[in-house]
């Protein structure tokens, strides 16, 4: 496939620290990727090569087949939109807008028309005068956008760029921000840590680690098949149940926890004997009612060690074997939370398996 | 390997500049600049004795008792300007008492007044033809020596302990004295265990600045130094008496030795020792009341030496329109006149300020910038090269120019260039510290927006950073032109009869007995001083921004 965006074997060095560590990553044209990882990854550090704030120690970058490494920043056409506005405190609204269209010596009237184009789009009309510390934050914000976005280029960069609004505003703006990026077939490059964010708007995600990156897939994939324990505990809430295979009767592979059977849907070519994880989300399990009869393939044991009542939702942690559980009861008893020991119904079709030997998730 | 790969880095980015030819112009300029104007004249000094002439510095018992004299006269008035600065700022931050206002004025005085201002003041107050011993008790003292340079130095350089020590505590939250009285401790516990230490990195940071002020100081020690040796006066005395350039240089570089140790530690030592984080977000409580008698004590005590600085400064005025001090107390303007008919002396005062100090204060704006924001590996270097002439006695930095630059191809003696290019390398620290906490104060990210929408570098620096700047650019230089208006130890090796300036003026007329021609002299060289000060704070002011010294 012929990518737009292209990383190739990226390494990042500061001083004996390696930020960026191989990186290889290629974004076909008009999809929005998202770059999720804990802070200090180096997704920054990412986005920082490609509009060349920085250099890689090695690797190539190319944007369109072009190779970018070397180019000054001014010369790579790939604005972006910062994670504190970076506005121009000394310009006005319209000037910080028009900043970059100005250097382009693009005609007055072109400029100008660009702009109230961007000042209505994003709601600014009759702030154009205004100097960012006389605007809120959110205002601030749509100001950066637009400053990036007048540009008119193909590709657009965002560093967490909805890390400073409030909770609802922040679910608006995503939502518009990939209208926006879809009707003009942007190829956008998008960064934070917050999973919903990133589950949301992509068409692909790369979660990265220590200056790697674990996996790249669309949400699904990296929801519903993560590669490695790091993947499935960063996006959403998982429990991990370590299992040994000791079966396979045609897609159904049966394994055996804590002495017990459970019969998983999977393709994955595990051996008999074989150590795994399964990778359970709270959306795959639920605690059986006192009187149900579950069939004993899809059922496990555990006992309640604490609960948090949440309304809609009782959270509760339980103890399974050596692990603890995290389940969500929808199904709430009007008489007061569960307690001692109880059965757990799994959902076996939408259990995951990883081959990794049974392993701890710290790794 | 560290090693390896940050020399690596440093390559690679100096690769890097060949796209940015206009940065590598630049920097290959400031430090061809830097090494010209500075490092080669210190080191002209330092090779210029033999070390038999050095080994006479121990020998001849006139020089060692200079070398004695300085050492001990920085210690004993660094403890009285430190004591009387954290005095100042105490009552300045945790006392709940009139006239605050008055306080600051008069700490602010001494540090756009001439060096040597408190000196000529103290000899009209209590000399021979003092106001306050000749004609109020008709008494004579002897003022001159230790005991009065002592006093003099005090109240000269209390000022710029207090700046460090003030800005220090007003940092300090209250909340941790409450917290602490809050876990039961006494007033007494709560000074010692949470107070003290925490104003100590404060204290000791201004206390070496008070020490390397009062080191190098030429101006007091001239005029109220009597026949005490110090190094400084001594140096001045070799050039000037006996054109004895061997011993200049000898005693100049025992000069500069404990003064580079005060700026290694306060730049490297104390710098990185503050506990104090401003973050601006907590509100401080009101001042825990300490008891009434304590208060008013150092009430008095603050007031007293308020009062002390508005006498000399009061006196100054005074002495200026009086016909002949000591002997006939009316008013006259023939001293102003005087200073009139000498007016080439204070234009060219400000002519060589305001040259010298936008030099200074352009560099330093160009260096604090490039060291700031452009990650270069010459970085670290550029940064000691643009603190380097703080730790250069003014003087020194005199008698190294006189030596660097008597010959061709840069024969500059007697010049006005050289006054000019020695006052604006004195400068670059001061500048340079200006610059660089503007700079820190504008986002990194601003500029990468810039360069992110299509600006060059150049037009980057252009468009964002200087409209940006103007405000520490500003105050920079009024820094830079007060210290250069009232500068005399540079300038003193390095004027000629064409190229006189008011400071060296004073100090001849001082010399002479001209009291009154002397601080008419001074009391101009402030008014201007004042005025240009009042103007960019009224620029600023209109910006919305405060000028602070
Ligand atoms: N200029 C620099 N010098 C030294 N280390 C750096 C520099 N820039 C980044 N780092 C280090 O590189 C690592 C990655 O930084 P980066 O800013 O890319 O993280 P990030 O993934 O964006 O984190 P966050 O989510 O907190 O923004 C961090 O450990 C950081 O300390
Ligand atoms: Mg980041």
């Amino acid at each position: 496939m012929k990518y737009f965006i292209e990383f190739r074997n990226v390494v990042k060095k500061f001083g004996d620290f390696t930020a960026l560590d191989h990186i290889s990553l290629g974004i076909p044209k008009g999809n929005f990727v998202t770059l999720l990882g804990p802070s200090g990854c180096g997704k920054t550090t990412l986005m920082r090569q490609l509009a060349g704030f920085s250099e890689p120690d090695e690797g190539d970058v190319f944007v369109n087949g072009k190779r970018m490494n070397g180019l000054p920043p001014y010369k790579r056409n790939t604005p972006l939109v910062f994670q504190e506005y970076a506005l121009f405190p000394h310009m006005t609204v319209y000037e910080n807008i028009s900043y970059g269209l100005r250097l382009k010596k693009l005609p007055k009237s072109d400029v100008d028309q660009k702009v109230r184009q961007m000042l209505k789009m994003f709601n600014l009309e009759g702030l154009e005068d205004r100097f960012p510390r006389q605007m809120s934050g959110g205002q601030q914000q749509r100001v950066a956008f637009a400053r990036a976005l007048v540009m008119d280029q193909e590709v657009l960069l965002l560093d967490e760029p909805l890390s400073n609004l409030d909770a609802k505003l922040r679910v608006e703006v995503r939502t518009e921000l990939r209208q926006l990026q879809q009707r003009f077939g942007i190829t956008a490059m998008y960064v934070t840590h917050d999973q919903d964010e990133a589950l949301s708007m992509s068409d692909i995600i790369a979660v990265m680690q220590h200056g790697k990156i674990e996996q790249v897939g669309t949400p699904w994939e990296i929801y519903f098949r993560p590669v490695n324990r790091f993947v499935a505990d960063f996006v959403g809430t998982v429990n991990f149940l370590t299992a040994k295979v000791a079966g396979r009767d045609n897609n159904i592979l049966r394994v055996e926890h804590n002495g017990h059977i459970l019969r998983i849907y999977s393709d994955v070519p595990a051996a008999v004997g074989e150590m795994i994880t399964l990778v359970v989300r709270p959306e795959c399990i639920r605690i059986a009612r006192e009187d149900e009869g579950i069939p004993d393939h899809a059922c496990i044991r555990g006992s309640i060690k604490s609960y948090s009542f949440l309304g809609r939702m009782i959270r509760y942690w339980i103890q399974v074997g050596n692990d603890e559980f995290i389940i969500d009861d929808n199904d709430i008893d009007l008489n007061g939370a569960r307690s001692g020991s109880v059965n757990l119904y799994l959902d076996t079709r939408k259990i995951h398996i990883l081959r990794d030997g049974g392993a701890h998730a710290d790794s | 390997m560290a090693q390896n790969s940050s020399a690596k880095e440093s390559i690679k980015e100096m690769k890097r500049l060949k796209n940015e030819p206009l940065l590598l112009i630049a920097i290959l300029a400031i430090i061809a600049f830097i090494c010209l104007f500075v490092v080669y004249p210190v080191i002209k000094v330092v090779v210029f004795p033999s070390l038999t002439d050095y080994a006479k510095l121990f020998n001849n018992q006139r020089w060692f008792t200079a070398l004695k004299n300085s050492l001990l006269m920085t210690l004993i008035s660094t403890i009285s300007c430190t004591a009387l600065a954290f005095l100042f700022a105490y009552v300045n931050n945790r006392l709940d008492v009139p006239c605050k206002g008055l306080f600051r004025f008069a700490s602010l005085l001494p540090i756009v007044s001439p060096p040597f201002i408190v000196a000529l003041s103290y000899i009209l107050l209590f000399g021979v033809q003092g106001i306050i011993t000749k004609q109020l008790f008709g008494i004579h003292i002897d003022i001159y020596g230790r005991t009065g340079l002592w006093i003099v130095q005090t109240i000269t350089f209390f000022p710029y302990a207090y700046s460090v020590i003030n800005g220090v505590m007003q940092a300090i939250s209250t909340n941790l004295e409450y917290a602490a009285y809050n876990m039961g401790a006494t007033r007494w516990q709560v000074f010692r265990n949470v107070f003290w230490p925490l104003c100590r990195p404060g204290v000791a940071g201004g206390a070496l600045v008070a020490a390397i002020n009062v080191l190098t100081d030429f101006g007091n020690p001239m005029m109220i130094g009597g026949d005490m040796a110090l190094l400084p006066t001594e140096a001045y005395m070799q050039i000037s008496g006996w054109y004895d350039m061997n011993t200049a240089s000898v005693l100049a570089v025992a000069l500069l030795i404990p003064a580079l140790v005060l700026f290694v530690v306060k730049n490297f030592w104390v710098g990185k020792r503050s506990y104090v984080t401003v973050t601006g977000k907590e509100t401080s409580l009101e001042p825990y009341p300490i008891p009434k008698f304590i208060k008013w004590l150092l009430f008095g005590i603050t007031m007293f030496f308020t009062i002390f600085i508005l006498l000399v400064y009061g006196t100054l005025v005074y002495g200026a329109f009086t016909k002949a001090w000591g002997y006939d107390w009316s008013l006259t303007l023939k001293n102003v006149q005087y200073v009139f008919l000498k007016g080439n002396q204070i234009r060219n005062s400000i002519v060589y300020g305001l040259i010298a100090s936008l030099g200074a204060s352009l560099l330093s704006m160009i260096l604090a910038y490039i060291v700031q924001k452009k990650q270069v590996g010459v970085n670290k270097l550029l940064d000691f090269f643009a603190i380097l002439p703080g730790a250069i006695p003014g003087m020194f930095l005199g008698i190294g120019y006189v030596m660097a630059f008597n010959s061709q191809p840069l024969e500059l003696t007697g010049t006005a260039a050289i006054m000019i290019l020695a006052l604006m390398f004195w400068n670059i620290p001061t500048c340079y510290n200006s610059a660089t906490a503007g700079l820190q104060q504008i986002g990194n990210s601003v500029e990468d927006a810039a360069l992110n929408l299509g600006a060059n570098s150049f037009r980057s620096f252009k468009d964002v950073i200087i409209p940006l700047l103007k405000a520490p650019f500003l105050s920079s230089f009024v820094l830079s032109f007060l210290r250069s208006v009232t500068c005399l130890s540079v300038v003193i090796f390095l004027y000629s009869p064409s190229t006189t300036v008011g400071t060296i003026s004073v100090m001849v007329l001082v010399q002479s007995g001209q009291w009154g021609e002397a601080a008419a002299f001074t009391t101009i060289l402030i008014a201007i001083a004042f005025t240009v000060l009042r103007i960019t704070q009224g620029i600023l002011k209109k910006q919305g921004i405060d000028l602070k010294l």
